[in-house]
């Protein structure tokens, strides 16, 4: 999970490590997931998303496809 | 949440985390919360199953209470309530977000090595490198299969 200065060089990191591409996207979305996912980690009343939860959290930030993906296509 | 004590150890670790910029030992959770060590130290093993926080492997000693780091990252994260690191880049802006949502990511691509500097304002991301890009080998799924590699 890491931070790349453009797509161009994520793709030169992964050609040198010889690893397949898996999700990205822009740190404006991941903010927003950031954001969602821990403000309130704090909280007393605090418990983990469900399935459910995360996947429509994934769909409401783009983040879309086979990669974010959490179960088997129905 | 396992149990109303697995609750009461998970807010005081974040607690005291958050306060002393290093998470508490099961002693010093079970002295501030009045309880028996073991059971504490159970506590802190739920937890970890749970998913809740991270273990160094093999010891009681909290690695992660995400997502606050116990050990130096490329994620050093700067806020109004103290400076801490992430294990990663989604934790990073993570802990601005838990803290308030002011504060600041500083890293480096980890293609070229470049600085970079996610700054938040009123929950806001801002700055020239607000425009990069996260990315993730790992597919969700498999995230906690290796969470220390993830």
């Amino acid at each position: 999970m890491l931070a790349f200065r453009s797509e161009a060089h994520v793709d030169r990191w992964l050609e040198q490590r010889r690893l397949p591409r898996g999700g990205s996207c822009s740190l404006e979305q991941l903010w927003r997931l950031a954001d969602a996912w821990y403000a309130h980690r704090l909280a007393p009343d605090w418990r983990r998303y469900t399935p459910d939860e995360v996947e429509r959290l994934f769909a409401e930030l783009g983040l879309v496809g086979d990669f974010w993906r959490l179960r088997p296509a129905a | 949440m396992t149990t109303d004590l697995d609750n009461d150890v998970r807010l005081h670790i974040y607690r005291e985390f958050v306060a002393q910029g290093e998470p508490p030992t099961v002693a010093e959770t079970a002295s501030a919360l009045a309880q028996r060590e073991d059971e504490v130290a159970h506590a802190y093993r739920r937890l970890e199953h749970a998913r809740v926080i991270v273990l160094a492997p093999g010891t009681l000693s909290v690695w992660m209470a995400n997502p606050l780091c116990a050990y130096p990252s490329p994620f050093r994260v700067e806020t109004p309530r103290g400076d801490f690191w992430g294990v990663c880049a989604w934790d990073a802006l993570g802990i601005v977000s838990m803290l308030g949502g002011d504060g600041a990511v500083h890293t480096h691509c980890a293609d070229c090595n470049e600085s970079m500097t996610l700054r938040v304002e009123a929950r806001e991301l801002r700055g020239a490198d607000a425009g990069g890009v996260f990315h993730v080998v790992v597919p969700p799924t498999q995230w906690w299969d290796n969470i220390a590699f993830t």
